[in-house]
């Protein structure tokens, strides 16, 4: 059964940046790749790389920065009303 | 009062703080309560018993999607994700109250339960403010929390400031209490909602229903983590979870591995259902709580790590501490000491409740669950010999493809072969649970082994 997870998820309103990416600090192990459910990050040159329209995808369940062993990703939830919303959750 | 989140807690917080005269304001950064949560999400009886007046107003009338789960199905699927055992349970003899009796979980949507919980905290005087994001903590010189400060930068000062703000918690991190979670303290949850045909649903699984209300099931796999079952009025939730650093794989392709295997899909096509929502949330799932109190805070629900350590059920807790944290500020206040000293209370009082007698044995009951239906992606998979010999035990002797003898031979014989791995589980996992339970003089012990001694073989007639 294939499931278009996009196509089943809904985001309102201007988010903002709220993941980000300390390069310096990113030792590129994978494991916030690993955990996306959404597929949000890419492994590029050794480092994680978070894609460009992801403040439209992100379920907001900060895995990525909960596994990342080195602290290089910095997580904080949208501005408020924003982002992500569950209709049955 | 201040509270940070308007999930279950903190909405029992503010109703409490709120009906006993504070001046209580409860913040969500969702535009509403519940947009932002996703959760089984089947509310257990403790619930109706601890809050049975608010309860009481928990209807289909203002939550459409309630459903009552009398029963569980487990269903268990072999390494094939071919489907050899189906069990339902009902509710045992020795459960003590009702509605304990009569379900095992209520299940309703959190986009209606949490607007309506915290409804009943608006009405009984509390202030929400929705759409608000708490970016950080307001301190005094001397580092002591007095306030919280939201995303536009306004402050707002409370005497105590009480962390409902779930597993990622801005109070938790800013207050020091809880900085960060290890990863074997946290569980990551991805979780479909399907939609389905009412009228299908009902007569599967409604009161008249085939499987009459067996509106929770479980679904145990040799490849995949355990996953839950909650089924609503026209819908149902699938979901699994495992903790931090156990995923070998993204932990989405587990979920689709169970609900595209054959048995699922054929529960999907007899209630017509199809994929509606998905939704991903972290659950604290630890073996104790984090410290939970410090000058002027107090964490409740997920932020103070209280979902139980067996299964992860975190309403009630949620609601509980919700409560036990709304009195003892009520009581700090009133006596103008919320120090930390004075706020040791709060811990004095959870201890002694429900959800503190449940962590007495925290460290084996989530040493057990972690080891068996948890274990699916690591070295040590307990369920490649769980499932067989379970299936061997209960559904091997009615068979008629031999002799009954001979069946039992061949039983006792293929059981056997799971034995060794068997009985170092039941002595590194299930011990320490039943000495958690029993104390150090297992009280069932020496009445086992009389029983034992009676039982040496019988001559046997000529
Ligand atoms: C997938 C899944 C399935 C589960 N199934 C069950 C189940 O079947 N039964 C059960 O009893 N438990 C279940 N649980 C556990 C249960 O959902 C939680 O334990 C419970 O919701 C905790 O309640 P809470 O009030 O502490 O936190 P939450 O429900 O997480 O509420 C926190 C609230 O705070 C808001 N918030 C967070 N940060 C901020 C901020 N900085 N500013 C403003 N607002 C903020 C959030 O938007 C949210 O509304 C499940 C959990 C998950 C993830």
């Amino acid at each position: 059964m294939k499931i278009e997870l996009e196509k089943i998820s809904e985001h309102v309103g201007d988010t903002g940046d709220f993941i980000k990416l300390n390069v310096d600090k990113c030792v590129g192990c994978g494991n916030c790749a690993l955990v996306c459910v959404m597929n949000l990050w890419l492994m590029r040159g050794g480092k994680a790389q978070l894609k460009d329209d992801y403040t439209q995808k992100c379920l907001e369940c900060a895995a990525c920065y909960s596994v990342c062993d080195v602290g290089a990703i910095d997580f904080s939830y949208p501005a408020g009303g924003t982002g992500v919303v569950f209709l049955k959750g | 009062m201040i509270v940070v989140g308007a999930g279950p807690g903190g909405s029992v917080a503010a109703k409490v703080a709120a009906e006993s005269g504070l001046k209580t304001v409860f913040f969500e950064r969702g535009r509403k309560p519940g947009e932002k949560n996703s959760s089984g999400c089947g509310l257990g009886p403790r619930m109706w018993r601890e809050f049975p007046e608010m309860m009481k107003k928990l209807t289909p009338e203002v939550a459409p999607s309630l459903r009552k789960a009398a029963c569980v199905v487990n269903h268990y699927l072999n390494k094939d994700m071919e489907e050899i055992a189906i069990e339902m349970y009902y509710p045992t003899e020795s459960v003590t109250y009702e509605p304990a009796k009569s379900f095992i979980t209520m299940n309703c949507y959190r986009s209606e339960f949490d607007p309506w919980i915290a409804g009943i905290a608006v009405e009984a005087g509390a202030e929400l403010r929705t759409s608000v994001l708490i970016k950080d903590l307001v301190k005094d010189d001397k580092g002591k929390v007095i306030g919280v400060q939201t995303e536009k930068g306004e402050k707002v000062y409370g005497k105590v400031i009480i962390g409902a703000d779930g597993v990622i918690s801005t109070v938790a991190i800013k207050s020091g209490l809880n900085p960060r979670w290890r990863p074997d303290q946290i569980t990551l949850v991805p979780q479909y909602d399907f939609s389905a045909d009412r009228k299908k649903i009902d007569q599967m699984y409604g009161p008249d229903g085939l499987l009459a209300d067996a509106a929770d099931g479980i679904w145990y796999g040799t490849n995949f983590p355990a996953a839950y079952q909650v089924i609503f009025g026209d819908g149902f939730h699938i979901g699994l979870g495992s903790w931090m650093g156990q995923w070998t794989a993204n932990p989405i392709s587990f979920l689709n591995k169970l609900v595209s295997c054959k048995p699922f899909q054929r529960m999907i096509k007899a209630i017509d259902a199809k994929p509606r929502e998905v939704q991903t949330h972290l659950l604290p799932w630890t073996q104790e709580p984090v410290r939970t109190y410090t000058d002027n805070v107090m964490l409740i629900g997920d932020a103070g790590g209280f979902p139980c350590p067996l299964e992860a059920e975190g309403v009630f807790p949620a609601m509980e501490t919700g409560k036990l944290a709304a009195e003892t500020a009520i009581k700090c206040i009133a006596d103008g000491d919320t120090s930390k000293q004075a706020l040791k209370l709060y811990e004095e009082k959870w201890k002694k409740a429900s959800v503190g007698i449940e962590f007495q044995a925290g460290e084996s009951m989530q040493t057990l669950w972690r080891h068996l239906m948890f274990s699916t992606q690591s070295e040590e998979n307990s369920m490649e010999w769980f499932i067989p010999l379970w299936h061997e035990l209960r559904g091997g002797f009615y068979d008629w493809s031999e002799p009954h003898i001979v069946r039992l031979r061949q039983i006792i014989k293929k059981a056997q072969e799971y034995l060794p791995q068997a009985m170092t589980f039941f002595s590194k996992y299930m011990m320490p649970v039943l000495t958690d339970a029993m104390g150090d003089q297992i009280s069932l012990m020496p009445q086992l082994m009389k029983l034992m001694e009676g039982m040496r073989p019988r001559p046997k007639k000529k």
